[in-house]
């Protein structure tokens, strides 16, 4: 509260900060000590008898004379305040100026932020460099990512692309380390983009004595602007994927307005989604899909238009680095008896260059059709026992098959696929599905996202089959998933799902476990509650899918559904891709981070496993970086030790651009694989995101380290401060407080208080 | 079971009712006096049909003749089955009256439940209707039914309804097996029809190394397989100028075959009178087999 300073300064001579930090003593003389003394023996008796014979009245007004002669009494004490003073010329002072582009934002109020820092420290502005070197040696910096010692302020172009608050400051303690500092003057907006938490560079600040004095320049909050704060996008997809970006759009003074938020591929809209602004200062998630068709790494943007008025143009948009693999993912569909789900699914697939749908098909006992193989041989001795054999595949689809078919090693396989391999597991509904094929209580009805109720009994036959038609909706997580995604938008995509005809199942499925994700749910006659018709869950490495319905063929085939209706397809491809997204390859490489500023380490990770996904710890494995430049640099990985089958490596990104990472493994004896991974080089854009001024980050590192935070307009303050700062080269300073004006009102006050009721009560 | 000559009489019947061309207006269908609700009833028929004037003539044909074929026929009574044998049920011209009913009819329904026991047994793990399914062309609903079986195409003579819905049915993914008839005069008036449908498609020679030969059984050899009365009593294979059995094929843009033409053969008979001792193995045991195999093609290609 300034005006309460201002007032206590006027009253007790010194601000409060400045009794804060010195101490209260009296220098009384040693006539004055024998005078008081003297005087207290002989009158204190007479005055408690007097008091004791007098009431009401009376006693009023000796308590007014008594409280004034005390107030005298202070006075001729000598009171006054000890102070730990800096010593004019002997101390040092920090001056560090932020240079980053975020001080290009004309916020302070009308002007910039730089230009407001500069004019503060101007002898024709605030003169605060004047001020401040009357009393102490001055050293000027600025910074951005890094601290810079400048000569004069007007060396500073705030350009800087990054700031590094918390390190600049404590590079700043370095350079003064060796002379006696009385503190640190920052001038800053307070956006610190480093990465690493502010409270590190507190705690070591306060930890060597160093009183930050940080001066804010710039706005809390801006009137009107737009800003695309964060974006949801998988790192890596298959190509041709349909994709599902969550972008966060935070906005201040646009309530109400309609934006489009657009997708660009290299220079090109690929998508683009309308956007309604809720409130003032309230944040809006959009969802914008979008196809990855070029293969390579993609750097997406996503951006909304500059609006009217608004103050950073500039955090209108955001990029994303999303690698879209060439490759093709196989997917083993075991179906345990000819259906059509065979025939509509491989025709969905077909023609999808990316996924490989090999299909094994019991006909009769003992009879199997094998189809989309890679070589003869291929699940020749039907469902695969062995592991290398089932790991081959990225995914795996049962169908109408009992569980005893399969022996026990093959059931703990299976779950092992999901778990340890990091396989895409679904079952799909059928007479011989779920708990209609026995499958509760195997191994597999833990890697299942639904509940396996008791095979149902409820028909007229014995042996009748549950059946029940249903209408399939998507549940809210559905409505928003990228895999149900049936056209460009989602609401389009909405009125699709409302339109499909109805399917049935032979399974019913009412329950999920409570880690699972209900995706579509189906309602109809018969059914003993709302049918779970997808739902998936997380199991070990991998994740597991449930679908309920047998007949999604119908959406292929039926009379509503036009010839040219892409719906089933879609949706089933879509499926698919998103059953082996992210199945991990024997050999996968991951990289920290997908942007890095020039000149940053990249840390290069590789698990390696064998074709058996066991991991690996004696393999030779090295990363080949493709440079920008076309330089190829190779990088060993070394086992990490702690993990069996991580090793790990790095290089610097030196240059600005894509770097390219591709990580091969082997043994002495055999290749285990290889895997590619991206990641960006370039000058982080972080400066103008989030660009309000952070106050309240700015008055904790002062009040942590002992300084005093300053808005603009009372930033010479600083140099008083800094004056009785402790820090630095000081001495002690005695100040007197007996002339302090409140002495003078107090006297006054009880002069007049007695004289004012001595007439009212008729006693002058 | 059932007396032959009641389908030839509601066949019949059902043809007389049949409209030509888009112009047919249906009447109140005079037949066998079963009570026959009016297709308009059928408030989601009607809110369907009112976009489209063309197809209001060719759903309530089609409802009214699958109901009266549903009044004989045992009709898909089980709607959880995944195979349904399903007999295309589809118009003839003025020679139509083939052996004294229509021709879609003919061997109807024994064939096709002789053939759905013998399937069952076969491919034991396929869940098959066991009844017979005939289903008009113009019928919406056949869309429900991806195998289809078409005979004597030879008197087809298709009205517009049935071609748009034969054309509606290959397009979406179904597949049709045509069997049963002879000689080059009978090839000429299919493949005149066929052509309506498909305008554009070539129909080619199907090499045994297609997956239809091996889906199932591993079939080596185009067997001619004789109707029953030649067949029994050890006359000559061929009927008309149909000397050499052939398996011929209409395939979609994608390679996938779509219209399977067994050509101067008729398994149809085999698979009814397979149980006859005097019909001979070899060609029963063909027939049962390139059925099987077309139909699990059908179902997984």
């Amino acid at each position: 509260m300034p005006w309460f300073d201002s007032l206590f300064e006027l009253l007790f001579k010194y601000p409060p900060r400045t009794f804060a930090s010195g101490s209260l003593r009296f220098a009384p003389s040693w006539v004055f000590l024998a005078v008081a003394a003297v005087l207290l023996i002989a009158v204190l008796p007479g005055l408690w008898r007097y008091w004791g014979q007098r009431a009401g009245r009376a006693r009023l007004l000796v308590a007014a004379r008594a409280l004034l002669l005390l107030v005298i009494v202070f006075c001729l004490a000598r009171p006054m305040l000890i102070l730990r003073a800096v010593v004019p010329q002997e101390s040092f002072v920090g001056v560090l100026i932020d240079d980053s582009r975020s001080m290009t934002i004309a916020d302070a109020p009308d002007v910039a932020r730089g230009a407001a820092a500069l004019r503060l420290l101007d002898p024709e502005g605030g003169d605060l460099l004047g001020a401040l070197g009357q009393r102490f040696k001055v050293r000027l910096f600025s910074f951005a990512d890094d601290l810079q010692r400048v000569s004069s302020p007007a060396e500073l172009r705030f350009q800087g692309t990054a700031s590094h608050l918390g390190e600049a400051i404590e590079r700043g303690a370095d350079e003064l380390a060796a002379v006696p500092l009385a503190g640190l003057v920052v001038l800053t907006d307070g956006a610190d983009n480093s990465g690493e938490p502010l409270d590190d560079s507190i705690l070591e600040l306060k930890s060597r004595g160093v009183p930050i004095y940080p001066i804010g320049v710039g706005r809390e909050r801006f009137d009107r602007d737009v800003q695309v704060s964060r974006v949801e996008a998988p790192r890596r997809v298959l190509r041709g994927s349909s994709l599902m970006v969550e972008v966060t759009l935070e906005q201040t003074g646009y309530a109400g307005e309609v934006v489009d938020l657009e997708v660009m591929d290299d220079g090109r809209i690929v998508s683009s989604e309308k956007v309604r602004f809720p409130a003032t200062g309230e944040a809006v998630v959009a969802r914008v899909s979008f196809k990855a068709d070029q293969a390579g790494a993609r750097q997406f943007q996503f951006r909304t238009a500059p609006q009217r008025g608004e103050a950073v143009a500039e955090n209108n948009k955001r990029g994303a680095l999303i690698q879209v693999d060439d490759r093709v993912e196989k997917v083993l569909y075991f179906e345990g008896e000819p259906r059509y789900e065979v025939k509509y699914m491989r025709r969905a697939v077909h023609g999808d260059k990316n996924l490989q749908l090999v299909v094994l098909l019991r006909t009769a006992d003992n009879r199997f059709s094998r189809f989309e193989l890679d070589e003869p041989g291929e699940l020749e001795g039907g469902f695969p026992t062995k592991r290398e054999e089932l790991f081959r595949y990225d995914g795996l689809i049962l169908g109408s098959i009992e569980a005893s078919f399969f022996t026990h090693d093959q059931l703990r396989l299976i779950a092992e696929f999901v778990a340890e391999r990091g396989g895409g597991f679904m079952m799909i509904g059928g007479r011989r599905a779920f708990s209609e094929g026995g499958w509760s209580g195997t191994p597999l009805a833990e890697v299942l996202p639904v509940i396996l109720s008791p095979a149902w009994s409820g028909g007229s036959g014995e042996g009748d089959p549950f059946f029940a038609e249903v209408s399939v909706e998507p549940t809210t997580w559905g409505k928003s998933h990228p895999a149900l995604q049936l056209a460009s938008t989602e609401d389009a995509s909405l009125q699709v799902w409302e339109r499909l005809p109805k399917l049935s199942t032979f399974n019913p499925l009412t329950q999920i476990k409570p880690g699972a994700t209900s995706l579509l749910v189906g309602k109809g006659e018969g059914l003993p509650g709302e049918q779970v018709v997808l739902a998936y869950q997380r199991y070990g490495r991998g994740k597991a899918m449930a679908w309920s319905v047998h007949d999604s063929w119908h959406w292929q085939m039926h009379a509503d559904i036009p010839v040219e209706d892409q719906t089933h397809e879609t949706l089933w491809r879509q499926l698919l891709r998103w059953l082996v997204s992210y199945v991990p390859e024997p050999v996968e490489v991951t990289v920290g981070t997908d942007i890095v500023a020039p000149g940053q380490r990249v840390e290069v990770r590789a698990e390696v496993h064998d074709q058996g996904f066991l991991p690996v710890n004696n393999a030779n494995v090295t990363a080949t970086v493709e440079t920008p430049g076309g330089q190829t640099i190779a990088v060993p990985l070394d086992w990490t030790v702690e993990k069996d089958g991580e090793y790990v490596g790095g290089f610097a990104a030196d240059e600005e651009g894509l770097y390219g990472v591709r990580v091969e493994a082997g043994t002495r004896s055999q290749s285990l694989g290889e895997s590619s991974a991206w990641v960006e080089s370039a000058a982080l854009e972080n400066e103008l995101y989030d660009a309000q001024l952070r106050r309240s980050s700015l008055e904790r590192l002062a009040s942590e380290t002992g300084g005093r935070y300053y808005d603009a307009d009372n930033a010479r303050g600083v140099v008083d401060d800094l004056a009785f700062s402790r820090e630095g080269s000081t001495l002690l300073e005695r100040r007197d407080l007996w002339d302090m004006p409140i002495v003078f009102v107090v006297l006054a006050a009880l002069l007049a208080l007695e004289w004012g009721l001595r007439r009212r009560w008729g006693m002058a | 079971m059932r007396a032959p000559l009641a389908y030839g009489l509601i066949a019949f019947a059902a043809l007389v009712t049949a409209p030509r061309g888009a112009g047919f207006v249906s009447g109140a269908p005079a037949v066998l006096g079963a009570p026959l609700a009016h297709p308009q009833d059928d408030s989601a028929i009607a809110a369907r049909a009112a976009a489209d004037d063309a197809r209001i003539d060719n759903r309530e044909w089609a409802s009214i003749l699958q109901r009266q074929l549903r009044a004989y026929s045992s009709g898909p009574i089980e709607p959880n089955r995944e195979f349904y044998f399903t007999r295309a049920f589809y118009s003839s011209g003025r020679n139509d009256l083939y052996r004294g009913f229509p021709s879609w009819s003919v061997d109807w329904p024994k064939a096709d439940i002789q053939f759905m026991m013998g399937l069952k047994r076969l491919v034991t793990h396929l869940d098959a209707y066991d009844g017979d399914n005939p289903v008009s062309l113009a019928d919406p609903d056949l869309l429900q039914y991806p195998f289809l079986y078409a005979v004597e195409v030879g008197y087809m003579s298709l009205t517009e309804p049935e071609v748009t819905g034969l054309r509606n049915y290959l397009d979406h993914g179904g597949f049709l097996v045509v069997d049963d008839f002879w000689g080059s005069r009978e090839w000429a008036n299919f493949e005149h029809e066929i052509r309506r449908v498909l305008p554009g498609h070539p129909i080619v020679e199907i090499p045994l190394d297609h997956p239809i030969f091996h889906s199932f059984y591993d079939i080596k050899e185009i067997v001619q397989v004789p109707n029953v009365g030649q067949g029994r009593f050890g006359g000559p294979t061929w009927e008309q100028d149909g000397i050499t059995p052939t398996v011929r094929g209409i395939f979609d843009d994608d390679g996938r075959l779509m219209v399977a033409i067994s050509w101067n053969s008729d398994l149809g008979d085999a698979w009814e009178w397979a149980e006859d001792p005097f019909y001979p193995l070899r060609f029963s045991t063909y027939a049962y087999q390139l059925g099987v195999n077309l139909i699990v093609y059908a179902m997984s290609h």
